[in-house]
């Protein structure tokens, strides 16, 4: 709160108190700067006040004023000509809009800079201290500011590559962009929070009991394609690196092996090969084991452990690699003290081996979980979330999660709002469990405890 | 779209001291779109006349304006080279200044990609009859009323592409072939008699091969359905809007359609699939013409057509398998200059007329929609279309269905090949009750 009173007080007094030129630079940006002779800060200054106007009057002022409606002219033919008259773009008009508003907000920023350039200025003036030349201008925006001028477009970039989608993602969560609304031919609108409203409702065809059952398969997956991969993948690593085991490095080799081919290559060839009609049931069948292709991928729980199981296969070697070089770096007296103290295998390894693997690698299989939550390339190359059921709205499966319904929104029945609805969940869903096990991460509350 | 945002976007953050270079680029699109109202009604006046003219012949007047540009073009990757010699050949013909491409896009990618980007989709491009109403609702076609097309469609064309090229009373599209239907493919010394769908079933257990049959689809599951007298159809406005369902899957002959596809599903030879490439050890599958070359090298000296079986029922009486008759379409993109929209509309006539539809067959083997082409002798003698032909005398052809139709219909596949729905007669009705509602719920 201060300090936006502090912002208000120095736009305010500097307008009191300073002299003509500052006076004038609140109109014309740069006005000031360029009198007193700062050349460059002036025509910067300057340049992106006819940047503003000149963009806000070519192209955002159009876009800002259809912003609330998303547009009123429909796309039509001329029934005389057949030709096509394009009418507003619902999609263009959110996009420049909110583009719009970014410009804007900056413009506010820069033009506020522009004040307190003006009062330093005076300031500098008063204190009786020369115009910096050209020269000590340039050198100080290589040298003293350079982080400032390495980092300007990196960050603009953001801003356009990374901000503005998000930013335009959260809008389409609260518009009605779906089949029947589909620009440049249709145009949508702002529905406020209906969709919320059907994504909670949880009768007739209410996403509710659908978006229950992916999100439990979704954090149940997560659970087991985090934590059986890590505990499976540390037990192979002591395994190898027990004393006595011979070819310690042709063991590891092998498993490394899984990692050299390309994962979606093995997946999708794992997935042929659990096939009613692949290998494995075909055999199974020919000597006469089974008289019934056995449902990896057509029954949802069959599907569901298979998929966990295919994961281990993916996930173990990466684990083992990982931890190897940690187990190796547990002191061994800590060891060698617990064994005179007469403590067993598992003693060792609850007491000592654990908190120190859950210590170094906490964060990671936080990062780990998180990734998995929204693991979509596992999911879509081995089940594509099948299989399908009727038990579920909005076309998920029995093996969707969040991220791939989401993928199947968009692209099987183009809904989009919905989707972007979906989206906003998964990331609420991430965030409190990213925020609330990060406090219990031992390596962030007892930071000194293994040093 | 997204990608020419980004790039327009791209362009007016690179620099602030491009801003006013960039923002005049963009102005013309803010503008124009603003003054196209003005611009529209001028051409509106020159061009009401040749409307006039044009009302029921599909001539051009003599001098009439092509104007120039590029007409892209998107077709399935095996009728590139064979499109673009033939609309290069009609370019030269008619003498105007436009430049061809051909992309190869297949017909599914064509519509999905058409819906996301209308704008920078092809001008003509080819796609599978389920999308019609996809693509109408998206704007990503032309309507042929008006402008003598829809008559030269209608006239010249089977009834059943006729109907896949309309939404409500409007003709959109010019039928390529008639040859999107499915019939039997099988290896005739596992399958001897391909009359029933018990014998079938009982060859390919008894040989330990596989019967393919996808199930879980909402295009083939009507075999069954129609089969055993059932109706499902939606009525559309001519904007591609659904705006009645006529569905009786919840009833006692839906039952009996649903008891046979679990029963067949808990066959071990079962297989759910359609598509011959990624199938193994197969006896028989349910497929359609465009994988007859597939069929031909898998079963060599064995490979047969048939018709579809017939089933005995749960009540005892016996079903002949229906299904959809199928069409792929060439459609034109709403076009926004009244030149290129005429020559659009002339390419895409040329493109499916007779002659060229049976050079077609001749080249790549797509069995023509052309009524007069379908006579040829060489379409006629040919053994996959033959049985298609069989086929298709039990079929319906395909009307338009919502995108989430194809959905529900893939999820109850689901749920009778995972063994989710009991064959009692009381549980299939219930599951049937909730499908037919939920399809009916897709109108609007």
């Amino acid at each position: 709160m201060g300090k936006i009173k502090n912002v208000f007080s120095t736009i305010g007094l500097t307008f009191v108190k300073g002299d003509w030129m500052t006076k004038v630079s609140y109109i014309i940006m740069g006005f000031g700067p360029l009198i007193r002779g700062y050349v460059l800060r002036g025509v910067a200054f300057l340049l992106m006040e006819i940047f503003f106007i000149v963009y806000m009057v070519k192209m955002g002022g159009f876009y800002l004023s259809k912003l609330p409606t998303l547009g009123t002219e429909e796309t039509h033919m001329d029934p005389a000509t057949f030709v096509t008259v394009y009418g507003d773009n619902s999609f263009m008009i959110l996009l420049f809009g909110i583009l719009s508003i970014m410009v804007i907000v900056a413009f506010v920023v820069v033009w506020y800079g522009n004040i307190k350039e003006n009062k330093a200025e005076e300031e500098r003036k008063a204190a009786g201290k020369p115009v910096p030349t050209l020269k000590e201008e340039v050198n100080r925006i290589i040298e003293d500011k350079f982080h400032v001028t390495l980092l300007s477009l990196p960050t603009l970039g953001i801003f356009v590559f990374m901000v503005l989608p998000i930013i335009f993602m959260i809008c389409v969560a609260f518009t009605n962009y779906d089949y029947n609304h589909q620009p440049p031919t249709h145009l949508f609108s702002w529905v406020g929070l209906e969709n919320f409203g059907k994504l909670f409702s949880f009768g007739g065809k209410g996403f509710g009991h659908t978006f229950v059952s992916v999100l439990i398969w979704t954090l149940v997956w997560a659970f087991f394609a985090t934590f059986l991969n890590y505990f499976l993948g540390m037990g192979l690593a002591i395994l190898i690196n027990r004393k006595g085991v011979k070819f310690k490095k042709v063991w590891r080799t092998i498993f490394v092996m899984t990692i050299a081919i390309p994962q979606f290559v093995s997946l999708l060839y794992v997935s042929k090969l659990f096939a009613a009609d692949g290998l494995i049931n075909s055999y199974l069948l020919k000597w006469g084991w089974i008289s019934q292709a056995l449902p990896f991928w057509t029954d949802p729980t069959w599907a569901r452990v298979t998929i966990i199981l295919i994961n281990l296969w993916i996930g173990i070697p990466y684990l083992m690699l990982i931890t190897t070089g940690i187990l190796m770096n547990i002191p061994e007296d800590l060891y060698e003290s617990a064994r005179i103290d007469g403590a067993n295998g598992f003693q060792m390894f609850r007491y000592i081996t654990l908190p120190y693997m859950l210590f170094v690698t906490g964060p990671y299989l936080l990062t780990q979980f998180t990734g998995n939550i929204n693991n979509f390339n596992v999911i879509y190359l081995l089940s594509q979330g099948k299989p399908k059921t009727m038990d579920l709205t909005g076309g998920a499966g029995g093996t969707d999660l969040l991220v791939t319904w989401l993928y199947s929104l968009t692209v099987n029945d183009s809904n989009y709002s919905m989707a972007a609805v979906l989206g906003i969940m998964v990331f609420v869903v991430i965030a409190i469990i990213s925020l609330v096990v990060y406090n219990m991460l031992p390596s962030v509350k007892d930071e000194g405890g293994f040093q | 779209m997204k990608r020419k945002a980004l790039s327009i976007m791209l362009a007016c953050t690179m620099a602030a001291t491009l801003a006013v270079g960039c923002g005049s680029s963009t102005s013309t699109d803010s503008s124009s779109s603003s003054t196209d109202s003005s611009s529209a009604s001028t051409e509106t006046a020159e061009a009401a006349d040749t409307a006039a003219n044009t009302a029921d012949s599909t001539e051009a007047p003599a001098d009439f304006d092509y104007g120039s540009g590029n007409i892209t073009l998107w077709v399935a990757d095996n009728v590139v080279d064979f499109t673009k010699a033939q609309a290069e050949q009609f370019i030269a013909d008619k003498g105007v200044d436009y430049t061809i491409t051909v992309e190869p896009v297949g017909e599914g990618s064509a519509a999905g990609n058409m819906i996301t980007d209308v704008e920078g989709g092809a001008d003509l491009y080819g796609f599978a009859q389920d999308q019609t109403s996809r693509l109408v609702s998206a704007g990503a076609l032309q309507p042929l009323t008006g402008t003598g097309f829809d008559t030269w469609v209608s006239d010249n064309n089977d009834t059943g592409a006729v109907g896949a090229a309309t939404v409500g009373g409007t003709v959109y599209a010019f039928p390529m072939t008639s040859d999107n239907g499915y019939f039997l493919y099988y290896d005739s010394s596992v399958v001897t008699d391909p009359s029933t769908l018990e014998g079938i079933v009982e060859q390919c257990e008894a040989a330990g091969k596989n019967f393919y049959f996808q199930i879980d689809s909402g295009w083939y599951n009507t075999a069954f359905f129609f089969g055993t007298g059932c109706t499902l159809e939606y009525a559309t406005d001519d904007d591609g809007n659904f705006t009645g369902a006529t569905i009786d899957y919840a009833s006692d002959k839906g039952v009996i359609a649903l008891q046979e596809m679990i029963e067949l599903a808990s066959s071990s030879s079962y297989q759910s699939g359609s598509a011959i490439d990624s199938a193994t050890n197969i006896g028989a599958i349910v497929d359609g013409t465009w994988d007859a070359e597939a069929a031909k090298s898998v079963f060599g000296d064995n490979y047969a057509c048939a018709k579809l079986p017939t089933f005995t029922g749960t009540d005892g009486n016996t079903y002949q398998l229906s299904g959809f008759g199928g069409f792929k379409l060439l459609g034109v993109k709403p076009q926004t200059e009244g030149g290129k929209l005429r020559l659009c509309l002339e390419l895409a006539q040329y493109l499916t007329n007779a002659e060229v539809q049976l050079a077609r067959f001749n080249e790549v083997g797509w069995g023509p929609s052309n009524i007069e082409a379908q006579q040829d002798p060489g379409v006629v003698s040919d053994i996959a279309l033959a049985a298609l032909a069989q086929q298709l005398a039990f079929t319906i052809p395909q009307g338009q269905y919502p995108g989430d139709y194809w959905t529900l219909s893939e999820a109850m596949g689901g749920d009778i090949i995972s063994g989710n729905i009991a064959s009692d007669a009381d549980s299939c009705m219930s599951y049937l009750e909730n499908f037919q509602s939920q399809c009916e719920a897709l109108v609007q």
